[in-house]
């Protein structure tokens, strides 16, 4: 009895923590979309506030009057290159994987050296914008916006270590019963690895939401630019020009975008995200307690 | 059945692949839709077709696009038959990131620059020589352009950017500018003293107290005239000249009675919260309470008052911005007149094309309205009097960058005797006599980033008033000297006597 009521007791004050750093978490949030909610001249005059001064849709009417287009062409590249590029990368990442655990291939050593040794040192920016831009030709390109991040070497060595866990037996008698890589890899070490793939897809798919430098970096053409990079874009503007650098260029004034502007273009990006996370985060859990029962 | 499905999904991920590739190819289709465009036959004097790339930094407006694509592109064709596309980058990217890969993988492009960008990339031989296209493809601009402004863009008599604008730009930042209906709100006309703007101050913070002082932590140059006889202009943080002295005598700031004066100034600001608490850490909040009003005074340019009270005039509807110079009785310096240069990169197919382009926005008040303003009766109206209604707030090639004061219009709100000051700003100004020397910075690069460091850990609190001087400047010396301030100062100076004994 004393111990359900120690239970009990444990678990409000956890209840409690957790829902304290919950609302922490939670509070820029409200601030955004309440700043997204007010109207430019009260928000300027009194700051921002977890209820919206002066309540006001114009913003929202405003970014949408003006960016409508661009803002969907701008989410649908990012959906197109979170699935496209995580199906890629997953690919070729448990390919590699796989290549460099299979155990009889002579040249294992030698590729996992290979990627070991990109995690060391790398040729830095300009040679690889150089191989991306002038012999791959992936700018302004759909592929420039995944093509460059396929193998992540770290999670290829996290797959490794998955499909390292999976009894080299089982390989060996579907190999005696004739399978060959193909089969070994799609019918045996692919479903036996599941908990890898699951954690590596994650990763992936948010690195792929994530990213803006790809298109900083490959992007000129605005109909491929990706929802984090107009973010990116428009707060790099910001950060800009409130540093004082702008000085520089003659003393000019060059108005920053509004504050209710910035906050509009947060939600936007943010929302769908929000929405989709508490659907989509009982296939990741359960995903990973599958694949932790059976393995 | 097994081997039907994995050749299946690889096919699949085959497919998706080619397009994905496919789709990028088909987005690059500009150069093939600019055909339908132009008119070939009466282009650009017989020219041959040539491809432009100007990159500009910022965001491209609704309208811009708009214009980029149909308007703009037309008229480039026609006159000088180019085909011209604008990119627009994160201003993160000007004078490096993106822009210095551009440069160094060799790509076709122009854009902007000022004269330290220029002087480290003509180092490298990342600009391409101007000089034989300025009589040619540049002769209307020439008449447009002040002659100082080309000067201050040459190095080794050799023209490596092409400057834009022509403005009064004299005194930057050397004045004060007060919001004026504060001023009048607490029964007062105008500044004219440092006795006064702090009176401003006192009777402003009793009124609003949420107000702050002063939106910056720099203010070396508008109170100069309160702290020295001399007439000071600064070569860069470390290094001023004496402008009403005819010498070629490079002086340290750092290390002059001037600093030890202007730095005791900063200190009462910042002690008395003219100067709020948070600038030390956090200054770019301070522009931020300038653009919404909630900062009394900032550092003046000629166009501030007009330029500045249109964001102001968001958040503070009635806000009025004035100039005013405390205890002036020195001329004001100027720069020369330019707004900024353009460059062309080194490997740029058709450089001559480049500067064409250039000299059509500073050529005529027809080409200037457009470019800057759209067109007639659709993006802008015109009154009797030549003021300009704007339709949109779409900006298209930002207007800071072409204004010149042979074209500038103003809007309705702007009153007369502003704009006959405005454009009589430079009457008494003289041009600075370091105009036109760019430092060489190759021999002391390293001593240049190890005092940048010390500038920013050690001296930039002191000037700012953050530390008191008389505690704190002896450490922060002696740091500067470690890190070799001598022979950069000293590299200066030999750079700097050569190139004007020379003139």
């Amino acid at each position: 009895m004393a111990t359900n009521q120690e239970n009990r007791t444990l678990i409000v004050t956890f209840y409690f923590c957790i829902g304290l750093f919950a609302l922490v978490c939670l509070a820029p949030f409200v601030l955004a979309v309440s700043g997204s909610l007010s109207t430019e001249a009260r928000l300027a005059a009194e700051g921002y506030s977890f209820l919206p001064r002066g309540f006001s849709l114009d913003t929202y009417k405003f970014m949408f009057d003006s960016k409508a287009d661009q803002i969907f062409q701008a989410y649908l590249t990012s959906v197109v290159v979170t699935m496209l590029g995580t199906a890629c990368a997953v690919l070729v990442t448990t390919a590699y994987a796989y290549v460099i655990t299979v155990k009889g291939f002579r040249y294992r050593n030698f590729f996992a050296f290979l990627a070991y040794f990109t995690m060391l040192f790398s040729g830095g920016t300009l040679p690889w914008y150089i191989l991306s831009t002038k012999y791959y030709h992936l700018d302004d390109t759909l592929a420039g916006l995944f093509v460059p991040y396929l193998l992540n070497v770290f999670l290829m060595y996290l797959q490794a270590n998955y499909f390292k866990s999976i009894p080299h037996e089982i390989i060996e008698s579907a190999q005696i019963d004739g399978a060959g890589h193909f089969r070994i890899f799609f019918r045996i070490m692919l479903p036996l690895g599941q908990v890898g793939l699951v954690t590596i897809s994650l990763f992936y798919a948010l690195q792929f939401w994530n990213d803006f430098y790809l298109s900083l970096m490959l992007i000129s053409d605005e109909k491929l630019y990706t929802i984090q990079y107009m973010m990116y874009f428009m707060m790099a503007n910001i950060q800009y020009l409130a540093s004082g650098n702008s000085a520089q260029i003659g003393g000019a004034v060059i108005a920053p975008p509004l504050e209710t502007a910035k906050m509009a273009m947060t939600c936007l990006t943010v929302l769908p995200i929000a929405v989709l996370y508490p659907f989509l985060q009982r296939y990741f859990v359960r995903g990973i307690i599958v694949g932790s029962v059976k393995g | 059945m097994l081997k039907k499905r994995v050749w299946v999904s690889l096919f699949l991920a085959t497919l998706l692949l080619i397009t994905a590739c496919s789709n990028g190819g088909e987005s690059g289709e500009t150069p093939e839709r600019t055909t339908a465009g132009g008119n070939n036959e009466s282009a650009g004097n017989g020219l041959k077709p040539a491809k432009l790339k100007i990159v500009l930094y910022g965001e491209e407006s609704p309208r811009m696009k708009e214009l980029a694509k149909a308007e703009f592109k037309d008229i480039v064709k026609k006159e000088i038959n180019a085909d011209i596309e604008f990119q627009f980058i994160p201003w993160t990217e000007y004078g490096g990131g993106k822009t210095d890969l551009m440069l160094s993988t060799g790509e076709d492009f122009a854009t902007y620059t000022d004269t330290n960008y220029m002087v480290k990339s003509v180092a490298k031989g990342l600009y391409a020589d101007l000089t034989p296209f300025m009589g040619t493809a540049a002769e209307d601009m020439i008449k447009t352009v002040d002659e100082n402004s080309f000067k201050a863009f040459q190095l080794g008599g050799k023209q490596f950017a092409v400057p834009v604008g022509n403005k009064p730009n004299s005194g930057e930042f050397y004045s004060v500018l007060v919001r004026q209906d504060l001023l009048e709100e607490v029964g007062m006309n105008s500044v004219s003293t440092l006795a006064e703007l702090e009176q401003f101050y006192d009777k402003v913070h009793a009124a609003h107290p949420e107000l702050i002082g002063y939106a910056s932590t720099d203010a070396r140059r508008m109170l100069m005239y309160e702290y020295t006889d001399k007439n000071l202009y600064w070569q860069n943080d470390f290094l001023a000249i004496d402008e009403s002295a005819d010498n070629d005598q490079i002086m340290s700031w750092f290390e002059s009675e001037e600093f030890k004066a202007y730095s005791g100034l900063m200190r009462g600001w910042y002690e008395k919260g003219i100067i709020p608490k948070y600038a030390a850490t956090n200054t770019p909040q301070l522009q931020s309470d300038w653009n919404s009003g909630k900062a009394m005074f900032w550092a003046g340019t000629a166009a501030r008052p007009f330029e500045g009270a249109a964001t102001i005039s968001q958040a503070v509807p009635g806000a009025k911005l004035t100039n005013y110079f405390l205890s002036k009785d020195l001329p004001k310096i100027s720069r020369g007149t330019y707004s900024t240069a353009w460059f062309v990169s080194a490997n740029a197919a058709d450089p001559e094309r480049y500067v064409m382009f250039f000299n059509l926005l500073q050529k005529n008040q027809e080409l200037y309205d457009l470019f800057a303003y759209g067109i007639l009766d659709k993006d802008y109206t015109l009154d009797e009097n030549g003021r300009l209604t704007r339709n949109t707030t779409d900006s298209l090639i930002p207007d800071w960058l072409l204004m010149n004061k042979n074209f500038i219009r103003f809007d309705k709100s702007v009153p007369d005797d502003f704009i006959a000051q405005y454009k009589a700003w430079d009457d008494e100004a003289i041009i600075s006599k370091g105009a036109g020397f760019n430092f060489d910075n190759t021999p002391v690069k390293n001593e240049e980033t190890k005092i940048n460091g010390v500038f920013s850990e050690f001296l930039a609190p002191i000037a700012s008033g953050f530390l008191d001087y008389e505690e704190n400047f002896p450490r922060a010396l002696e740091k500067l000297k470690a890190a070799g301030f001598d022979a950069y100062i000293a590299e200066y100076q030999k750079q700097f006597s050569e190139w004007y004994a020379a003139k």
